[in-house]
């Protein structure tokens, strides 16, 4: 089957899927044409090194390629591509041998608040570019907790699952890193 | 409790994560102290705008590179280069649908199989160039041979000019493909040579350069 460029009607994830493991280049490059930055995003933001974001994301897609034939449609492509991408960034984490959680030698998480706790002291309006900047200087496991939550949308349990650790770990990196990226946007 | 432990509650608390009775506690608190607001109205900006953080794009380079990496992981049969090859001129936009290119192809195989079978290549005879054809073709248009010859010639230099570009399994099914087509049209030529009446002979040499005219152009769009 290949997706013919007559149809004027876009066909849908499945359909390129399916055009894609029998063999149509097009329907294979639509594909990444349609998913390719939402990849990437995951993966620079959760990597903070656009290099090592564009290895992954090509790594991704290799690995969607040679996958093609598996993918049943029981969920959403997004959804399938998503997870690939997630336990691509996972396990470039645990080759490299990134802890991704923060802890003190007391076993405690490290308290990275400065802020004094009696503070009335704001952020000023939160830019984008601010944003961006301050989530790339988060340590690796807050980075990741923060990227899968509030920007990927993750719920707790998921990112527990994912990076082998409990839902109270997760919500507690979670908040750290909230607390952590506040204490960097007020600094700016 | 102490404003700690109340701030280490605020993140589960902007998330709706609290029993109703933590979020009536924290509730409470917030009304009454202002750093603890601080840090909730804070926290919720944040959040906010991580939601409605932009996608970023990576260099464009980075789709030849998969390309580039997914030639490679092609199967060694020349069978899937071929349905690659004709699967990327799909893709291309090439003037002619699928099935057409097919028909394209079991026209050059049949070319290049009537070439070998019914026109016997005697390998003593010396090889044939254009300018000898000239006095060879007495019943082809003179225009169509020009033609086609020019537009042989002005495909094959633009190819040349790009093939340093394309990947090496890329490259190898051209040359693969023009051998054929070349080998088929040498026979033609011969046939032509060796029986200048024969307007079947004509016709089908005539077939065999408008179907590298074909190759080509399908090649030239890379």
């Amino acid at each position: 089957m290949t997706v013919t460029a007559e149809r004027t009607e876009m066909p849908s994830d499945l359909e390129l899927v399916r055009a894609a493991a029998a063999g149509d280049a097009a329907a294979f490059e639509q594909l990444y044409q349609q998913h390719y930055r939402r990849v990437y995003s995951l993966c620079l933001r959760m990597l903070s090194s656009t290099t090592q974001a564009e290895d992954l994301t090509q790594e991704v897609f290799l690995q969607v390629f040679r996958k093609l034939g598996s993918f049943r449609g029981d969920s959403a492509f997004t959804t399938w591509l998503h997870r690939l991408t997630v336990n691509q960034v996972l396990m470039h984490f645990r080759k490299r041998g990134v802890k991704l959680e923060h802890t003190s030698e007391e076993g405690d998480f490290t308290n990275v608040v400065d802020t004094p706790l009696q503070s009335t002291r704001r952020i000023s309006m939160v830019d984008r570019l601010a944003l961006e900047k301050a989530i790339a200087e988060l340590p690796p496991g807050y980075r990741t907790v923060f990227t899968l939550h509030d920007i990927e949308g993750y719920e707790h349990e998921e990112i527990a699952g994912l990076l082998g650790v409990s839902i109270g770990t997760s919500k507690s990196q979670l908040h750290k890193a909230r607390m952590r990226l506040r204490e960097l946007l007020m600094k700016k | 409790m102490i404003c700690e432990q109340y701030q280490e509650l605020i993140s589960d608390y902007i998330d709706g994560l609290l029993e109703l009775g933590e979020q009536t506690m924290v509730e409470r608190h917030l009304g009454d102290c202002e750093p603890c607001r601080a840090v909730r109205d804070d926290l919720l900006q944040i959040v906010h705008f991580s939601h409605q953080l932009p996608e970023q794009a990576p260099s464009t380079a980075l789709w030849s590179r998969i390309q580039n990496e997914l030639a490679k992981e092609q199967p060694a049969g020349t069978s899937a280069r071929l349905k690659l090859w004709w699967v990327r001129l799909r893709a291309q936009n090439f003037n002619l649908s699928l099935p057409q290119l097919a028909a394209s192809a079991a026209a050059l195989t049949i070319i290049l199989s009537i070439g070998m079978i019914v026109f016997r290549h005697d390998s003593t005879t010396p090889p044939i160039n254009e300018a000898g054809m000239a006095g060879a073709v007495t019943n082809l248009s003179k225009v169509d041979m020009d033609e086609l010859e020019q537009q042989i010639n002005r495909l094959s230099e633009s190819i040349e000019q790009k093939k340093s570009e394309w990947n090496p399994e890329l490259r190898a099914t051209y040359e693969r493909n023009l051998i054929y087509v070349n080998q088929s049209l040498a026979e033609c030529r011969h046939q032509v040579k060796d029986n200048p009446a024969d307007d079947a002979a004509q016709e089908l040499m005539l077939n065999a350069y408008r179907e590298k005219v074909r190759l080509l152009e399908g090649f030239e769009s890379f």
